[in-house]
Parts: structure tokens; sequence; C-alpha cells
């Protein structure tokens, strides 16, 4: 029924469309369907397994107790002392970073010299204003060596165990014989750290 | 340089140490510029389809592959800046109901659809005609083109011309649909003080419509030289002064509200504007870029100038218009990253020529579209000869 | 205390420190003979008690909240530390972070955070200018937001919250898109130039999941973070959250309604 001498129908070219349309259409739903992760939208707009692997990201860091079970003879000083609620790994790296898989890896950093001065001076940093005073013990440097008496160059740790920092101080007074000093809040820790 | 976030090159007061990096750079500036470009030549055709805009017949077939080819490249700068560019695919897959983003994948194709088939049906005459005439490769390719049919009866042309209006009609909403869209993709961020405005959608259309009639107008100078229709390039001007009007009215009005309420944003906007964004937001995008194509356009539209004049002006307006248009997106997506969500600070940012974001891939992704225009002129006439029945 | 006192004194630590450094000694060479952890010494007591039996994808029976007491923080960024050792986040991106604030007579709010207090507050501020009302340190963390403008956002669904109400990412789907960092109030979230996802605090879900607490509230000196199950009336972040404490959350017009929660939070806090 062609009434001039054209191949194609009048609407040929728009079924194709159609069709064509049509199989992009299901061709993208089944993709879809295929591509879909398994656990995608178990609980809401997400896969739900992501959630698992999230769980399952492996500790680096542990606690205190898991480091002092080790390492007895630190574990005597450093729950004895007011630095009891510092973190081992803080100062000596993550707990991963030493044992995986049960076994020794790698030896821990242990911090020296100029280090442990800094470290110390995080917490105890008079000039830094910012902080709580009634918290913890502070000091200004090198005003706190004058005052002692000894000289500027010292490194926190020749006085003070870095573990227990009172307990060579404590330990010489009963040496020689000295009362024990009245605590004061800040050194003996105020009363949340005592709990 | 891992190419992810760029890190800002300076900071004054305090930023937040997250906000150091500048994670939307010259990448997600084009992809606005880009589907801003489209939506605008779009409707430069659809005021000939649609609206009848006699005037502008000369360049309404010329605007749609315009659009097609920056369009092809909308997705480009996207893909760049991904982290993950191999699982772009997810947004199609799992496109989240709550996201403003998550839309882009379908509203992109079926834009791309719309599009395309307009062009397909509005050629059809013409591929039909050259699918006749030509030989070899070019013969099948025109035979595809023309989806197979050599139906050029009343009927079939009658069946187009209703097809043809349909694609039009529902393609000027969703140009806008796809512009105002991306608009609303900033607008929606509450945390973002310069973004989040209910006339951000307003502004990117606006723009949008700019700088397609912008670059239009300059593509088509650029191309034809001394044949241009003067009419149709008048007209184009004063749609254009008309659009950049109410464009460059929002823009100011979007400022002037901020600095009038004056809420704690303000401080926050304030220190941008005049500090990290002074260069780029008032020297350029107002003062040089705005003001100055503003008077421009108001003497052109206003003011029966010879042709000569016309020539020489017409085309350099359009070229600031498309830089001003350029430099709102930079001021709105680089800019809005600028202010710390500190609220006490911002940090400076100057794009690098190599990274993986840079200058360069930038101008390449600009590029590219201009040589998808070459190929396209190659395989559709972009203009009538002046005999041709319109279908 | 007279010179020769203090000599002697002195002269005693100085003995003390030998055989301690000798006690040391042999103990770290008997554990590196030794090589292999003795059997147990492995399980790690339960810090957050009735998780270690859950098994299913989600917590139940409990919610837990994160309080920050920003009146005892000191800004030692040892939170910062644990973190980035938990996490190995990249340099120059922070899950966590701690600001100073320093607020003067005039008025004047003076805030930083130098590295993101990774490496602790080693000197003053020397820009005062009048004399120092007050200052403090806030740390900052992912808020879990019960209405998260990330998992909003994320246009893949690669961001979300659990059932228990944490806000986690799928390291997998994520694009990359850098979308949610722009939504986030609170920058807490960054592209992780290492896995080229997004990447944020996790109040780490890990730790919590195995009954451990998260590695910045476990390594705080002086219990400035504190996390804890609201499901149970004697967890501190209960009675914390039910006294008369002044309590708030940042941004609270965002509308995100975090479950992070400052305890002496001041009005400069941003």
């Amino acid at each position: 029924m062609q009434p001039s001498g054209f191949r194609a129908k009048h609407n040929t070219h728009v079924l194709r469309v159609l069709i064509v349309l049509v199989v992009l259409g299901v061709a993208g739903g089944l993709a879809r369907a295929l591509l879909l992760p398994s656990s995608f939208g178990k609980y809401g707009h997400y896969r739900a397994d992501a959630v698992r692997e999230e769980m399952r990201r492996p500790l680096r860091n542990m606690t205190n107790e898991s480091c002092l079970a080790c390492h007895p003879n630190i574990k005597k000083i450093h729950l004895a002392g007011v630095h009891r609620t510092v973190s081992c790994e803080v100062c000596h790296s993550a707990y991963a970073d030493h044992i995986a898989e049960g076994k020794v890896v790698a030896k821990m950093p242990v911090r020296r010299g100029e280090e442990i001065r800094t470290l110390c001076l995080r917490c105890h940093n008079r000039i830094i204003r910012a902080r709580p005073k009634e918290s913890i013990k502070m000091i200004a440097m090198p005003d706190h060596l004058e005052q002692k008496g000894v000289r500027t160059d010292h490194l926190c740790n020749q006085c003070h165990h870095v573990h227990a920092p009172l307990k060579w101080i404590r330990e010489a007074r009963a040496a020689m014989g000295l009362p024990e000093r009245p605590q004061t809040a800040a050194e003996g820790g105020v009363s949340w750290m005592r709990d | 340089m891992h190419g992810l976030a760029e890190t800002a090159s300076g900071a004054v007061g305090y930023v937040f140490p997250n906000d150091l990096h500048v994670h939307w750079s010259l990448m997600i500036v084009l992809y606005p510029y880009i589907t801003g470009i489209v939506a605008g030549a779009f409707i430069v055709s659809s005021l000939y389809h649609v609206f009848h805009v006699k005037a502008l017949r000369p360049i309404a077939r010329f605007s749609l592959l315009f659009a097609l080819a920056f369009l092809a490249c909308a997705t480009l700068p996207l893909l760049n800046h991904l982290g993950h560019p191999e699982r772009a695919l997810n947004m199609m897959l799992t496109p989240s109901p709550s996201s403003a983003m998550a839309g882009f994948g379908y509203i992109y194709s079926a834009y791309a659809v719309v599009l395309l088939l307009e062009i397909l049906f509005i050629y059809r005459p013409t591929l039909v005609r050259l699918a006749q005439t030509s030989t070899g490769w070019r013969r099948s390719l025109y035979g595809v083109l023309s989806l197979g049919s050599d139906n050029l009866s009343d009927e079939a042309l009658a069946l187009d011309r209703k097809i043809i209006a349909f694609l039009a009609g529902i393609g000027i909403p969703m140009a806008c649909v796809l512009h105002g869209y991306v608009g609303f993709i900033f607008g929606g961020v509450k945390a973002n003080p310069l973004w989040a405005t209910p006339l951000m959608p307003v502004i990117f259309l606006l723009s949008a419509c700019v700088s397609g009639i912008a670059g239009i107008i300059l593509a088509y100078m650029v191309i034809k030289r001394g044949e241009v229709d003067m009419t149709c390039i008048r007209t184009c001007l004063k749609y254009l002064w008309g659009f950049f009007i109410l464009d460059f009215v929002f823009e100011m009005l979007e400022v002037f509200s901020h600095a009038y309420m004056a809420t704690h944003h303000w401080e926050t906007l304030h220190t941008l504007l005049w500090g990290p964004l002074f260069n780029s937001y008032w020297v350029g995008q107002v003062l040089i870029f705005s003001v100055v194509p503003f008077f421009l356009l108001g003497v052109l539209s206003l003011v029966r100038l010879d042709d000569g004049m016309v020539r020489f002006l017409a085309p350099l307006v359009s070229l600031m218009i498309l830089i001003q248009v350029l430099l709102m997106r930079w001021n709105v997506v680089i800019g809005g990253q600028l202010m710390s969500k500190s609220e006490r600070g911002a940090v400076f940012f100057h794009p690098e020529w190599f990274e993986k974001e840079g200058i360069v891939p930038a101008i390449v992704i600009m590029v590219l579209p201009l040589v998808i225009l070459y190929v396209l002129g190659k395989i559709f006439p972009f203009w009538l000869p002046a005999e041709e029945k319109r279908g | 205390m007279d010179a020769r006192l203090r000599r002697e004194i002195e002269e005693e630590i100085r003995r003390d420190r030998r055989a301690f450094i000798k006690k040391v000694l042999g103990g770290a060479l008997a554990g590196s003979l030794l090589l292999v952890i003795p059997a147990g010494a492995l399980e790690v007591p339960e810090q957050l008690p009735g998780l270690r039996g859950q098994k299913g994808d989600f917590i139940t029976g409990h919610k837990y909240a994160f309080v920050v007491d920003i009146t005892r923080c000191i800004g030692c960024g040892s939170c910062c530390v644990a973190d980035k050792n938990e996490y190995q986040v990249p340099d120059g991106y922070y899950r966590t972070w701690v600001e100073r604030y320093i607020i003067d007579d005039l008025d004047n709010v003076y805030v930083d955070s130098p590295n993101g207090g990774l490496d602790g507050y080693q000197k003053p501020r020397t820009d005062i200018k009048g004399k120092v009302r007050d200052t403090f340190f806030v740390p900052k963390l992912c808020n879990m937001c019960e209405h998260p403008s990330c998992v909003q956002v994320c246009p893949v669904g690669a961001t979300f919250q659990t059932r228990d109400g944490f806000v986690l990412i799928d390291y997998k789907r994520c694009v990359g898109c850098a979308y949610c960092i722009q939504a986030c109030p609170y920058s807490v979230r960054f592209l992780n130039p290492k896995t080229k996802t997004a990447d944020k605090c996790t109040w780490c879900y890990h730790r919590v999941r195995r009954g451990l607490l998260p590695a910045c509230v476990n390594v705080c000196p002086v219990q400035a973070r504190k996390f804890g199950d609201l499901a149970d009336k004697n967890s501190e972040v209960y009675k914390l959250l039910h006294e008369p404490h002044v309590i708030s959350v940042l941004k609270p017009d965002m509308g995100n309604k975090p479950s992070l929660h400052y305890l002496g939070l001041r009005r400069e806090v941003v």
C-alpha cells in the first residue's frame, strides 16, 4: 500500500527507534540485576556485607593490659605510678607493629634523649595555657630545672622514671629518711584517676 | 600530587585540618560549565522549534549539534575527577534516592537520548537524501543514521513533525532539569553558606542559557565568517541581553541578601569575597566580565548599530560572557570550598598546570567538544541551503 | 634543702636508675629470646561488656554514645597518635584532631590545630592581644549524626548508617566523588589518597564490635573522651547525660542531631 516509490513504510523508522529503546531498557535492567551486589538493600540503601568488612578490620592498637601481660616488670612500676592512665602505645607505637600472629615481629621504639623532653612536654608544659589547672602537674622549662637546682640540659628522665614519675623521688626520700611529702592533687592524680 | 584532592596554597585564620584540601577543582568547574552550554544551546534551538522565533532558523540545527558535541564530553571531567572512575556506573546501579547527585546518570542519559533523537528526526530528510547520493561507507553510515527508512512521504514527514514537536517540547524541561539540577547539587549543601540557597538552581539555569547563546553566537560567527545572517545575530544578542539581565541580577541579589541579612554566615562570606576570591569574583566576574558586557549588550540591543560594528562587537561580547560564566562556575565551585567550615578561616587555591585535574587536562576537555563538533559537521551539514524545505 | 643533702638524694636516684636499667634489660632480653607470646596473653579483657558474644550484623541491646569533656582535655594529642596508628592515616588527613581555643578579654577568639594536634601543643601562641580570659582544647571526631548529611548525599549508597547508629563507609563501592566531604558540616571526612575513597572516623567500629573502646578513648590519659552505653544506667555516659551538666552538640542548627556530645562546650566552639 505504498502510494509512492519508497521502500520503507512511513513509520518504519519510528518503530525501529522504539525497538532500540526497549532493547536498551531491557538490557540495562538485566545488567543492573546481574551487577547488583547480593547483600545490597538487605537493611537499607547499602551493601550489608560492608558492615562485616568494617567489623573485621584488623586491630592495630590493643590495650595497656595486653602490653603489660608480657612485661611484668614494667607493669609493676607503671600501674603503681601516676602515669598509670598513660597509654603504652602512644609512646611506643601500636601493638601490631610489635606482635603479629602471636609472635614478636619487631622491637618497639624506646624514646631517648630530646624525644623524652618533647613527649613529657606534650602534657606538662605550663606555657601552653589552655590546660585545666587542677588536672595534672604543670611545669615550665627551664624554670623547673633551675628551681630544683639541676643543670638546665638535664632530661626529664634523669630524675623522673617515665612510667612512674615520682618513684625515684619517693624512694630517694625514703632512703634519706625524709618524711613523705603531702601530695598535691595534681601529683597524686585527681579523684577520678584514683578510682 | 596523588591527583585526588589538591592542597591549598595558603590559609588565613583557622581552617579545619581536613579543609586544607580542595576536593572539587577545575574538573568540577568544567562540569556545570559544559552542561550549561549544552542546556543553553538546546534552548536556542527550542526558541525556533517550539517557540517559532523565525529569525533563529539559520542556527536552529547547528545549536542541536553544538549541544550534542558538548554533551558527549559532559561526563569526561567527572570521570577524570572520580577517585574510582571504574565504579562510575554505581551511579546507575544503585542511585541513592536521597542524593542530589544520584540522578545525574539517568537524567543525563535520558537527555542524551532525547537530543540524539531530535537531531536524527530533524535531519532525516537531509540524511535520506545524503544516503541516496553518497557511496561506500558514507552511504552505509547515512543509511543507519536515517534509521533505515527512505520514506519521505507527506505522511512520514507529518509523523516526524509531531515527534520533533514532542521531543523539543520535553527537551526544554529536560534541559532545565539537567542544569537546574546541577545547580541543586550545590544549592542543597546546607553545610556551605555560599552554596546553600534556593537561588542556586535559578542562577545556574540562567547562566546556562547565557553561556549557550553566547557559545552559539561565537561559534556561528567564527565558522561562517562573513556569511552570517545579521537578523539572526541581532535576535540572538537580544535574547542574550535578556537572559543576562536576569542572570546578573540574581547573582548580585544573592550576595546582596546575604550582606543585608548579615547572619553569622555573612562574616564568613565577607572573608571569602574580600579575601581569596576578590580578584576572580569582584574584578573578574563582576566588574570586567559582567558590567562591561551588560552595557555592550544594552547598546547592541537598543541602538541600531551598522552591521560592521555588530560583526565586531557580537563575538567580543559573546566571548566575554563565556568567560563570565566560567568565572562564575569557578567562584561558586572553588569559592565555596575555600571557606573552612570552621567559620574562622579560608584557604587560597591556585590550579597547577600538570595535575591530574589541572589546567592542561581542562584545556583538553574543552577542546574536545570542538573536535567532535568538527567531525559532526562532516556528517551532518550544519547550515541549510537557502532553498531547502524545512521538515 | 641544703646542697649536701641534695647531692645525696641525686646520688641515690642515680644508683636506683642503674639497678632499674639492669632489670629492664634483663627482662627485654628474656622476652626477645622467647619470641612467642605465652598463650592467654593475647586475650585482652573486654572493655565494653557483652559485645564479644554478639555475632549478628549489628549490635543489639546497647546504644553507644560518645562524650567529650573539654574541661578535662589537656591537648596532649595521644588520641591523635593512637588514631593515626590504628588506621595508618596518611599525613595531612585527620580522622580526629584537637583544637586549641584561647579567648581574651577583648573577646578575640584564637583557634589553632597545628598538624591536627598530632604532635601535641609544644608552643604557646604569641599573638594574643588582650589578657587571656579562658583557654581550652576541643577534640573533634565524627559526630555520628542521627541525620547524617554524608549518607543523604552519597549517590551510590557507599556511606550508610547501620542499625546500631554508626555511620560507616563501604570502601568497595565508594566512587570517590567527594560529595559527602562537601556535605559534612563538621569537616570530618577526607579523600584517602591510599584507597582513593572517602574516609572518616568510625568510632572504631571494629574495636567496639570486639568489646574494646575506640582507640582514642582507650589512650586518653585524663578521660576527656568517654564512650559508653546509654542502655546501661551505670555507665559514665548515661550518668553524664542524665545529670545537670552543660552538654551540647556542635552546630545544632544544622539539624544533623549528632550523637557526639560535648561536656562544658563553649559557644565559641564551631
